[in-house]
């Protein structure tokens, strides 16, 4: 009779430690997962235009969450059709659908990185909104477009989503599409600047299906138009007709993508993620600010291109009105009728944190060394600080006048180091600002400057760079021969071996 | 808080009457970005000084200098230090100094309490300076430190050093004219 009561309290002591215990595991399973898709929180989130008055207008929470989640198939790789496994199609063609993705399965931090990994590689696409089956199964396609195929002969930037058996899809507009790059060896590098030439298979797309000028004006107009810009840029090329805006579109190289909101007359440079997870601002204006994961979630949400029904000012890209857009009828646009769950997106922007840089190959050395300190001299460390690289702040472009506000809202380097102002005031994505690149894992980037217009490290340091008659070694409007590469005027003059020494030492961060 | 106020109206009648002279060699500063020392200088600055080594109660130096002059080198950083995050030229168009206080150190060396302002702040500092005599002129010599943050010169930062070390020398006062 007497041990009962001791054995009473032993056992709730047991149970008491076991629920403890269980506590941090349970936390680790299941991580909150946070709704990002709130008015409140997109208040703030973006910066204002360059313009103010046709700053970002988002679409609600009610309209957001009341999209239908999207269900994630498994995918397969695209290969070259010299490369592609015999009877890989019709193998293909007899594969059922799979659902690869379900939040309650994920147990570990591992595990929901590793279902990032797999977001991170399905595309949002299926409608064949950049390329579609006909072309990656054309070798003119890997040709005309200069696509980088891995040794196996894969084209890592989109993937067969199979949604049923028959039902296969190319699909595109995944994250790696823009942000993996096939090194020189046939490596890739998830998570770097990407190297797909999408720009350019864009245009072999729609020579090849024989697109009209209207359709060709049409997409072009959904992507980069925004007529508020003083003088209209991008009014003027679609005015210049269905040959010149192929060739705006063949003129951006790999590295570089004209994603929409931005430009295929400034395109701005693939970003590298590798790093990410520390830096203040996204997007290369710092349109989105980037304080919590919260805010990188919103990011992938708003960028897999839900963006499409932003308004600016009265303006939407594809010819939306505010009565159309909350009519409650579906909108059948790429990534605009469906969206990642937040528990997807938990995923996905785990997984972008966790990417690091493979084993660079540039070891320290006497030479790297004596770059180190030119660096420094040089002044570079006061945007470029270590450890990071960059001091993560936004410098405002020639032509755009601080807002007295925004000094106490946002990270400021209140001077203009005179790079092309293109980009970012005269897009749908430009805030007036560029944000401070970090300079972490040059090596395996390029081309360089916001809007790719250098493809050497090298290049950034030749003066001759500065002139009207310069041919830039990256990107080059499709309609000039020459044209000078302006701006970050640091290390031009410094002596030949200073300069090896500095791009030795950059090699090597 | 009057205080400081009524010290600035003191300041500003003196300021009225006083006769400035160009100041010849630059005001020359170093400071440590990312362990490297970064030289900069001031080149139009201009001083006043009322000198009488028997009378230091007397003697009054003052000096202000023009940040939109400032050159470390890099044109986009002077650009920069111009800006507001820096000493702001266009609402603060001059840097001030006015003695306060001065004794004797020794043969030839003193120390001065001077208000020093930067931006809006006026902050009190000490000052040891040397006088030699050459060719019928004072060389009056100072070097101190001082705290850019203090001033609201920028923010705190990772390689750039609080630190900043300033080099004054008045070589043009004419042993003659003192009182």
């Amino acid at each position: 009779m007497e041990t009962k009561p001791r054995l009473i309290v032993l056992l709730i002591f047991g149970v008491a430690v076991l629920c403890l215990s269980f506590i941090p595991i349970w936390q680790q399973y299941y991580p909150e997962i946070p709704r990002i898709w709130t008015n409140e929180a997109l208040k703030d989130w973006e910066l204002p235009n360059a313009n103010p008055a046709y700053s970002v207008e988002p679409v609600t929470e009610e309209f957001y969450y009341a999209l239908p989640e999207r269900v994630i198939y498994k995918t397969y790789p695209v290969y070259h059709p010299d490369y592609e496994p015999e009877g890989y199609w019709e193998w293909l063609h007899k594969q059922d659908a799979q659902i690869v993705f379900d939040a309650s399965q994920l147990k570990t931090e591992e595990d929901w990185i590793k279902a990032g990994e797999l977001l991170f590689n399905y595309p949002i696409d299926t409608l064949g909104a950049v390329i579609s089956t006909q072309h990656v199964r054309n070798k003119e396609f890997y040709a005309a477009s200069g696509m980088p195929i891995t040794p196996d002969g894969i084209m890592p930037f989109v993937q067969w989503v199979v949604a049923g058996k028959g039902k296969v899809y190319l699909g595109n507009l995944s994250c790696a599409m823009c942000h993996t790059r096939v090194m020189p060896d046939g490596s890739t590098i998830t998570g770097a600047q990407g190297n797909w030439s999408g720009d350019k298979a864009f245009a072999y797309a729609l020579e090849s299906d024989g697109a009209s000028e209207r359709a060709v004006q049409g997409i072009t107009s959904f992507l980069f138009s925004s007529p508020w810009v003083k003088g209209d840029p991008h009014g003027k090329l679609l005015a210049s007709g269905k040959k010149e805006i192929i060739d705006a579109y063949k003129a951006v190289p790999e590295g570089a993508f004209g994603r929409q909101g931005t430009s295929i007359l400034y395109p701005p440079q693939a970003p590298n993620l590798i790093g990410v997870k520390d830096r203040r601002y996204l997007d290369h204006g710092g349109l989105s600010q980037h304080r919590t994961i919260e805010d990188m979630m919103r990011y992938i949400a708003m960028n897999q291109a839900l963006d499409f029904l932003n308004f600016y000012g009265d303006y939407n890209p594809i010819g939306l009105t505010k009565e159309r857009l909350y009519n409650g009828q579906p909108i059948i646009f790429p990534g605009t009728y469906d969206r990642h769950s937040d528990a997807q997106l938990l995923a996905i922007a785990k997984y972008v944190y966790s990417l690091s840089p493979p084993e660079n190959p540039n070891k320290t050395s006497a030479l790297s060394e004596k770059g180190k300190v030119i660096f420094a001299q040089q002044g570079c460390v006061t945007c470029h600080t270590p450890p990071l690289f960059t001091n993560n702040k936004l410098t405002p472009a020639d032509g755009f006048e601080i807002p007295e506000e925004h000094y106490n809202k946002y990270d400021i380097f209140d001077i203009s180091v005179g790079t092309d102002p293109g980009y970012t005031m005269n897009t749908r994505r430009g805030t007036g600002y560029y944000k401070v690149p970090s300079l972490l894992g040059l090596w395996y980037r390029g081309p360089f400057m916001h809007d790719a217009t250098l493809a050497n490290l090298e290049d950034l340091f030749d003066p001759a760079r500065l002139k009207d008659d310069y041919v830039p070694t990256g990107f080059k409007p499709h309609d000039v021969k020459t044209k000078a590469v302006p701006g970050h005027e640091f290390g031009l003059y410094l002596k030949k071996e200073d300069k090896e020494a500095l791009i030795a030492y950059l090699l090597t961060l | 808080m009057k205080l400081n106020i009524l010290l600035l109206l003191i300041s500003l009648l003196w300021w009225e009457n006083a006769a400035f002279e160009k100041g010849l060699k630059p005001i020359r500063f170093q400071i440590k970005n990312a362990g490297i020392t970064v030289d900069g200088t001031l080149p139009d600055w201009e001083y006043d000084i009322q000198w009488n080594a028997k009378k230091l109660s007397e003697c009054h130096i003052s000096g202000k200098a023009n940040p939109a002059t400032i050159d470390t080198g890099i044109k986009l950083r002077d650009k920069h230090l111009q800006g507001r995050q820096y000493f702001h030229i266009e609402k603060f168009p001059a840097i001030t100094l006015q003695s306060k206080k001065i004794v004797s150190k020794g043969k030839g060396k003193y120390s001065g309490i001077f208000d020093l302002q930067i931006r809006d702040v006026i902050k009190e500092i000490e000052i040891p300076f040397t006088i030699t005599s050459k060719n019928s002129q004072l060389i009056f010599t100072g070097e101190f430190t001082l705290n850019r943050l203090d001033y609201q010169l920028g923010e705190k930062s990772m390689v750039l050093s609080d630190d900043v070390t300033i080099f004054i020398e008045l070589v043009n006062y004419k042993e003659a004219q003192q009182p």
